[in-house]
């Protein structure tokens, strides 16, 4: 599989299969894994810059040391392109969004080796059109993610999970949504089971758990409980979204799901009906008129 | 270019005649926005009551390649809204329902038309409220938010108009509709929701929005401290952010902003004050009062002489009188200003404002400076008399610093938006490919170039030939003659 470690080697690539009518997969048929440079973290701003095939752990790794992360924690290791390119979150999700939320500004490749940046690297800007959300999402599929600049968070002082153990959730969970506590996650393991996340000063942790207690019940577990979560998510066949208000009927027509409940959205190892089956026509054939314009070969088409 | 009579009945019959304006006197109110230097005079103003209106009036106009700009209340400052020569103006003023209230999903589904603060009403007595807010709040609408992506004092921590809509039925421009996003987030495939809030009404009329609304927090506290300096005042804002404190509003006012502030509402600030931080923190309240104290130490090691803390409205209302205050009040000062909106790295705050000193001596022109520090949102004041012939001095000086912006890093716009204000500056932030591929996004949206042509990005027709500002004329200004 070719390997590209600079703008330009990926330019050279794509316009290279662009001009000889090749296809490309990015992560399969083309990799960015040389692509894992941080390019700038200025730790006074909560921002950084870095190549997009880098993979997070390694970025959560070197955020640490300068007590901030990247709050998005899908399961695996994806490299920062393909976070964006699949949108993936994990728990966080629930207070701190999805890639969409933190990204601010991208340098991108299109497919025939134009070199094309949005948005910028400071956290308020709204100077042309937003690619870098355009692209989350994307699959790969509308140009290679090459730079991409995102917003951190500091690391908290402190955390606490709480586990509920429920055949309610859906009252356990609007108690939760309903209350003024601020989780950082909050997962329905469905069937039977809820994790709630705290994070901030130790002493405001310890008074949302005694007030998330008080309120829904629930005993203190370590962090390793999200992990459970996490291969959950990982290993489900689909995944639905459903509206955030109707989390009771929808966990009755499912098995099994690791639900984000404020989100609206379940992963599921039941057979659930692929989103993409829900994509109005109009907007598919928006996505394929904004396909066209961007790679009109279709160099990096499914 | 006069529309044809054949257009302008078809739009009459299909709205109903008293929503399809061609009176001159009545079309002269559309003619610009909250930027006033850039006018003109809609062929056609037309006032649609649905989604179903908004497509008529679309496939009308994508028919007889009539350039056609959405319009909300009016209150944009880049001149988004500015009406095209020989265009029709879209004005969602009619459609301004709100159609659904869930709580139980904590969304709430609007009309364009509805203001910002509205949406807040709807929820505020069960304990929600609508994030962003924009200082023209009471009357903006959620239309022109989204075209905008608006952010407000607050959006520090609560984010900006594009992490609080989750859905929206977006015209596009041939009169297709599209839905995006629903109740549910993270929708499959690329983010176009993402895109189109912020795309300034290029991309297409948004006619139904579905928003976020969010639990009011258990506490506020907001801090109000006094410095020497905008350094010293600066330096405070890096110790919160050292201190992983992310509060919700992080405001900055220099001398020259609390002195006008003082002229015009008395808001009592303290006396002498080089610079005054107003710092919010909301959220758990174990949370809240451990940063408050934490923000009081920081800003007294920095050299803070007075801190004021306020725990209820009214007095949170008194601390926030003079900033929210701040633009009105520079007519106390001034006859004339000229906001600028550039972002700057919030760690090269201390540089670019010595920078800003620097070309407000060398332009002989007054500079306040008023911004959300928290995320480097300048809101430099360019201070001038027109009548004295310093408007194109004033302009110059704004240029040159929203130049010292973008040498440190920074965007050319915050919250203003790029418009018709600042289509000729993008070359300045972005590349020539860069725009070319903007162009190409917008192209697959909007292929015959109709859907508010000339903003966001720079055209040879537009920048080669940059229209002068305008000026009232003094014979205007004493309500001895009117422009028709």
């Amino acid at each position: 599989m070719p390997s590209v470690s600079s703008l330009a080697e990926a330019a050279e690539v794509l316009a290279t299969a662009h001009a000889e009518g090749r296809r490309l997969t990015i992560g399969e048929s083309l990799s960015t894994e040389g692509l894992d440079r941080i390019l700038e973290h200025e730790a006074g701003d909560l921002t950084c810059t870095v190549e997009a095939g880098l993979r997070l752990s390694t970025l959560q790794h070197a955020l640490a040391e300068h007590g901030q992360r990247l709050s998005l924690d899908p399961p695996g290791d994806p490299t920062v392109g393909a976070l964006l390119a699949r949108n993936q979150s994990g728990p966080l999700r629930h207070r701190f969004g999805a890639p969409r939320d933190l990204v601010l500004g991208v340098t991108l490749v299109l497919a025939d080796g134009t070199i094309a940046s949005a948005g910028g690297k400071v956290v308020k800007n709204v100077a042309g059109y937003d690619l870098a959300r355009l692209v989350c999402g994307s699959q790969g599929r509308l140009a290679l993610i090459a730079r991409v600049s995102l917003r951190l968070h500091p690391l908290p002082k402190a955390e606490q999970s709480l586990a509920i153990e429920t055949d309610g959730a859906a009252s356990v969970v609007r108690a939760l949504l309903g209350s003024q506590l601020q989780p950082s996650a909050l997962d329905v393991l469905h069937p039977g089971g809820i994790l709630v996340l705290f994070e901030g000063s130790p002493r405001a942790v310890e008074a949302q758990v005694a007030a998330a207690q008080g309120l829904v019940g629930g005993g203190e577990v370590g962090t390793e409980a999200w992990n459970v979560s996490r291969r959950r998510q990982a290993e489900a066949r689909g995944r639905l979204r459903f509206d955030p208000g109707r989390l009771g009927e929808t966990l009755a027509e499912l098995r099994e799901a690791v639900v984000r409940p404020a989100a609206g959205v379940a992963y599921s190892g039941d057979d659930v009906p692929s989103n993409r089956l829900l994509q109005g026509k109009v907007e598919s054939l928006l996505i394929e008129r904004i396909q066209r314009e961007l790679d009109p070969n279709g160099v990096l088409a499914a | 270019m006069a529309l044809r009579a054949s257009f302008v009945l078809e739009l009459q019959r299909a709205l109903g005649a008293t929503h399809v304006i061609t009176e001159p006197e009545q079309l002269r109110v559309y003619e610009c926005d909250g930027l006033t230097g850039h006018r003109a005079i809609p062929e056609l103003v037309v006032l649609p009551g649905s989604t179903e209106d908004v497509q008529v009036i679309l496939r009308a106009c994508s028919r007889e390649h009539v350039p056609f700009v959405a319009r909300g209340a009016g209150t944009g400052l880049s001149g988004g809204a500015t009406p095209l020569a020989g265009g029709v103006v879209v004005s969602l003023a009619r459609m301004n329902r709100i159609l659904e209230v869930d709580l139980a999903s904590q969304r709430v589904i609007v009309e364009p038309g509805v203001a910002n603060l509205d949406v807040t009403r709807a929820v505020v007595d069960e304990g929600f409220f609508y994030a962003p807010d924009p200082s023209s709040q009471q009357v903006c609408t959620i239309g022109g938010n989204v075209a905008e992506n608006s952010g407000g004092a607050h959006c520090l921590k609560n984010g900006f108009t594009v992490h609080h809509v989750t859905g929206a039925t977006l015209v596009l421009p041939d009169g297709e509709t599209v839905e995006l996003g629903g109740k549910a987030l993270d929708p499959e495939g690329p983010d176009l929701l993402g895109m189109v809030v912020g795309s300034e009404g290029t991309l297409g009329i948004v006619t139904r929005v579905t928003l976020r609304v969010v639990r009011t927090p258990e506490a506020v506290q907001t801090l109000l401290a006094g410095f020497e300096t905008t350094d010293a005042a600066g330096a405070a804002v890096s110790g919160i952010v050292a201190a992983g404190i992310l509060p919700s509003a992080l405001e900055m006012m220099d001398r020259l902003t609390i002195e006008a502030a003082e002229l015009a509402v008395a808001p009592g600030y303290p006396a002498g004050a080089g610079a005054v931080l107003l710092v919010e923190l909301d959220g758990v309240s174990a949370q809240v009062e451990e940063d408050a104290v934490e923000v009081e130490r920081i800003c007294a090691d920095c050299g803070a002489f007075e801190i004021r803390a306020a725990t209820n409205d009214l007095a949170r209302a008194l601390l926030w009188k003079g900033r929210k205050s701040a633009f009105a009040a520079m007519g106390r000062v001034a006859t004339d200003y000229y906001v600028q909106d550039g972002v700057v790295p919030r760690t090269r705050l201390p540089e670019v404002l010595r920078r800003i000193e620097e070309l407000s001596e060398i332009h002989g022109l007054r500079v306040g400076n008023v911004f959300h520090a928290g995320d480097g949102n300048l809101h430099p004041l360019v201070l001038y008399d027109a009548e004295q012939g310093e408007t194109e001095r004033a302009r110059d000086l704004a240029e040159a610093i929203l130049d010292a912006c973008l040498d440190a890093g920074g965007s050319l716009t915050g919250e203003h938006g790029v418009g018709m204000d600042k289509a000729c500056s993008m070359p300045r932030m972005f590349s020539e490919r860069d725009l070319e591929v903007f162009g190409r996004v917008r192209r697959a949206f909007d292929p015959e170039g109709i859907c508010n042509p000339g903003k966001v990005i720079p055209t040879p027709r537009l920048c080669g030939e940059v229209p002068g500002p305008y000026r009232v004329h003094p014979l205007e200004r004493m309500d001895v003659a009117e422009r028709l």
